[in-house]
């Protein structure tokens, strides 16, 4: 009885032990446990241990550069990440870290702002580089994945604003004398029949998106696109994209990527020059099939990210196109390697050289501008188009 | 160093606590003089000597009206010395820049503006030490012989940077004798945890719903305006209470007992009462500092006037230099004077829920022009708060609430004494310690979780 009521009398010491054993907990495992260099989450290198010096202290880099080490260090960072995702979704305030967490496994991130928007900017300065040159130019946009999917999300969320975008984009052009593909129609109706046009938890469109995207831009500029027939898809399983990363929703479910090829596009026809400053390195194959080991898997597609890439197809009637893109292009160039021998993508957040000079200087015979909604509309690259 | 930090919750604080109790009881005031440096000059190490300099000086300026107590005209101009320096400190870091850019609207006056980086905290530490200038003047506060003693008092890590404004009188016999016990450390973590999660949990969150919505301008619609303007009045009151609760509760850690700095401002029936229950020390230390020496109640009603008028002018300039906060401080003075000789006698007439709604809307008027250090901005924010043309509530701000409902309620609550009604009916049942160490637990871990999530940034576009 004695020893009962003294263990009792311990017990309401017990909040303060719990403070003690957490923030020495983790302390000491912040500091005990091995430090990655990279996160594969969110993509980026992480703070190194910053250097110590009379001038870093004094100015106050070195304690700021601390704090976000041991932030970017923290033990079990992604399950606090998770953690905090979770209650607040619970708590009601889906989306309030930019994803929201839809029905069936979609995350999907939320709506460019109409104040936010650089739509008109953007297309205004396509507008004027198409004046500069004498090639016809398309404008192609990828309307947002919340808009088209939209009965996917919670009743509670921010408006799409896709319909004012596309008439933003629709007066321009028409003014302007550039064609304009609008895919609005017949992706909602495609979504609605149950194909999947966009990633669940990334902010790209699909392969099969893409494909949609390229059989409207071929009646618009009346060739013929390869039919679905003619592609082997291959299906890899494991895809985690950004708007997963983003979110900290962690069990969610991951996508499946597909690769389409065409059989007759093998390595001896194939070549993908990808130009990096100075550099250009030779590749035959558009899928650069090791990044599938990643959890991103969309950089399969061209090998992500580069100011320069040219894509030539001995198979492919003759013909040069020349592309303006971000990176919703990846997966879509390949099918237009079908219809033009030679496909140069240019991407302006890493190329500053001038694109009219380029095709002023290479006979290309069209110019197509494809841009997901949300980039374009956040775009501060197109701005320096010239 | 804030308190809601990685490097505060993980580093700092277990350092400190385990040297602290480990250090023999002569040392630790020492100690914790050096870590309440370290504290204060994380990032701006420069105003370490700032913080030296206000320590030397007011030691030496105490010592001295202590030593001149039977001159009283000496030890006069001694506390005279202690407040100027005092002031003009403050003045030079807080307010150099708005007097050079208000006198230069005047014709042929053109100063250099000067721009200094404000030193956390030297709105309050500064207060601090006048008040022990003048108590030990006045004698109701002992001179501290020892400036390591004194120096422990003005750095003091856990009210340094927000307050509560710890008068000397209150402390000076804790700063020698206080006895650390398990009790008092114990209930120092649960008040600590009620801090960080009115700060964490409520506050941050509050702030992102006014931002939000307050982006939205007119679009937002009267009813959303309001809401707005809500979720900024929660905001504040939860991040400085919680910031004052954390600062008792780590008072407590280290034996220290700090006075009440909040006591739900938010259930008052009238301004007077409000600032009855709003940033207690502040009012506390006008009154005495202030509002009384200049003859308070005792020289007639005009005096009096003047002297309410006074103090409020200068409790608004305290929180910013700025005109808004100025405008602020006389908005209140003005209220609380018509309140005094008009407004109380029909006040008290009315029934209680209509006096809670005439304090709640003076209040959220008050926080209106508290936010917006632009004129122009705050009359548009006003126009939506009163312009019934732009609909009820727009689209966005409607979506925001509704996510925000749920903490938006849980605000509401904790801004009553209802819950801690309730816990000090059941505080002393024996099965007590469940639901506390639950309780901390859940904040220390949902805590954690957020001050995770806002270094988290996923660089989505990353270029290999």
């Amino acid at each position: 009885m004695q020893k009962k009521k003294n263990a009792l009398r311990f017990l309401k010491y017990l909040p303060a032990v719990v403070l003690i054993v957490f923030i020495f907990g983790l302390g000491i495992l912040l500091w005990a446990t091995p430090k990655a260099d990279y996160s594969s989450t969110e993509k980026r290198y992480l703070q190194k241990f910053p250097e110590v010096s009379p001038q870093s202290v004094f100015g106050g880099e070195f304690e700021e550069d601390f704090e976000n080490y041991l932030a970017d260090h923290f033990f079990a960072r992604n399950f606090w990440m998770g953690a905090n995702s979770y209650y607040n979704l619970l708590t009601g305030r889906n989306g309030v870290d930019g994803v929201y967490c839809g029905n069936d496994g979609w995350l999907i991130n939320v709506p460019v702002e109409e104040k936010d928007s650089r739509v008109q900017e953007n297309i205004d300065s396509i507008a004027k580089f198409k004046n500069k040159i004498s090639v016809p130019v398309t404008v192609e946009i990828v309307p947002s994945t919340g808009f088209i999917m939209e009965d996917k999300l919670s009743e509670n969320h921010f408006k799409y604003n896709d319909n004012v975008f596309f008439s933003q984009l629709i007066d321009a052009c028409n003014k302007n004398s550039m064609n304009f593909v609008d895919l609005r129609e017949s992706f909602s109706q495609n979504a609605s029949k149950g194909e999947q046009l966009y990633y669940k938890t990334d902010h790209h469109w699909t392969t099969e998106g893409a494909y949609n995207g390229y059989r409207e831009l071929c009646t618009q500029w009346d060739i013929e696109p390869t039919p679905k027939e003619n592609f082997e898809i291959e299906e890899y399983g494991g895809f985690y994209g950004t708007t997963y990363s983003k979110s900290g929703f962690w069990f969610t479910p991951p996508d499946s990527v597909q690769i389409w090829n065409n059989p007759r596009n093998d390595e001896n026809s194939i070549s993908v020059d990808i130009t990096e400053g100075t550099q250009t390195t030779s590749y035959n194959s558009m899928f650069f099939l090791n990044h599938l080991e990643e959890d991103d898997k969309y950089p399969v597609f061209l090998d992500g990210n580069h100011a320069l890439e040219k894509i030539t197809n001995s198979n492919a009637p003759d013909g040069k196109l020349l592309v303006i893109k971000d990176s919703f292009s990846h997966c879509f160039a390949p099918f237009l390697a079908d219809n033009f021998s030679e496909v140069t993508l240019v991407d302006l957040r890493y190329y500053k050289n001038s694109v009219s000079d380029l095709v002023n200087s290479g006979d290309f015979d069209r110019v197509l501008v494809l841009y997901g909604i949300d980039n374009f509309a956040a775009d501060t690259d197109l701005a320096w188009l010239k | 160093m804030v308190f809601s930090s990685i490097i505060f919750l993980f580093m700092y604080l277990p350092f400190v606590l385990l040297v602290y109790y480990i250090v023999p009881r002569k040392f630790r005031n020492l100690f914790l003089f050096i870590v309440n440096l370290i504290f204060y000059g994380w990032g701006e190490p420069i105003f370490v000597l700032l913080m030296l300099f206000s320590t030397v000086v007011d030691y030496t300026h105490g010592y001295f009206i202590n030593k001149f107590r039977d001159n009283k005209k000496i030890a006069r101009c001694f506390v005279a010395s202690a407040v100027i320096i005092n002031l003009s400190l403050l003045g030079f870091f807080k307010y150099a820049g708005f007097l050079t850019e208000t006198l230069n609207v005047l014709p042929f006056v053109s100063l250099p503006v000067i721009k200094v980086p404000l030193p956390i905290g030297i709105s309050f530490y500064t207060f601090q030490t006048m008040s022990y200038s003048i108590d030990v003047y006045r004698g109701d506060a002992p001179v501290q012989k020892n400036i390591i003693n004194f120096g422990t008092y003005v750095s003091l890590f856990p009210q340094l940077i927000a307050g509560p404004i710890v008068r000397y009188k209150d402390v000076a016999y804790q700063l020698e004798h206080r006895r650390e016990t398990l009790e008092q450390f114990t209930h120092g973590v649960k008040v600590f945890m009620v801090g960080l999660a009115k700060k964490v949990l409520i506050a941050n969150q509050m702030g992102v719903m006014w931002d939000s919505i307050r982006q939205s301008g007119e679009a937002n619609g009267v009813l959303g305006s309001w809401i707005g303007i809500a979720a900024y009045t929660f905001q504040i009151y939860f991040d400085f209470s919680g910031y004052s609760d954390m600062a008792c509760g780590l008072g407590n850690m280290f034996g220290f007992e700090f006075l009440k700095n909040f006591n739900y401002p938010y259930i008052s029936k009238s301004i007077t009462e409000f600032w009855r229950r709003w940033h207690i020390s502040l009012s506390t230390w006008f009154k005495e500092y202030v509002y009384i020496p200049l003859g308070g109640n005792r020289k007639g009603v005009k005096r009096q006037i003047f002297n309410l008028l006074v103090v409020w002018f200068l409790t608004g300039f305290w929180h910013g230099a700025a005109y808004n906060f100025i405008l602020w401080g006389l908005f209140y003075g003005v209220i609380l004077i018509l309140e005094k000789f008009v407004l109380k006698r029909f006040l008290d007439r009315l029934p209680g829920f209509v006096q809670h709604i005439y304090a709640l809307f003076i209040i959220m008027i008050g926080w209106t022009i508290f936010y917006f250090e632009d004129m122009g901005q705050m009359m548009l924010y006003f126009g939506a708060m009163f312009d019934f043309s732009q609909g009820l509530i727009g689209a966005k701000a409607l979506s925001i609430t509704i996510s925000y409902l749920p903490l938006f309620i849980a605000a509401a609550v904790a801004s009553t004494p209802i819950a801690s009604k309730l816990y000090s009916k059941i505080k002393d049942k024996g099965f007590m310690w469940a639901p506390d160490t639950i309780y901390c637990a859940a904040v220390l871990f949902l805590c954690t979780a957020s001050l995770v999530n806002q270094s988290y940034n996923p660089f989505l576009y990353f270029r290999f």
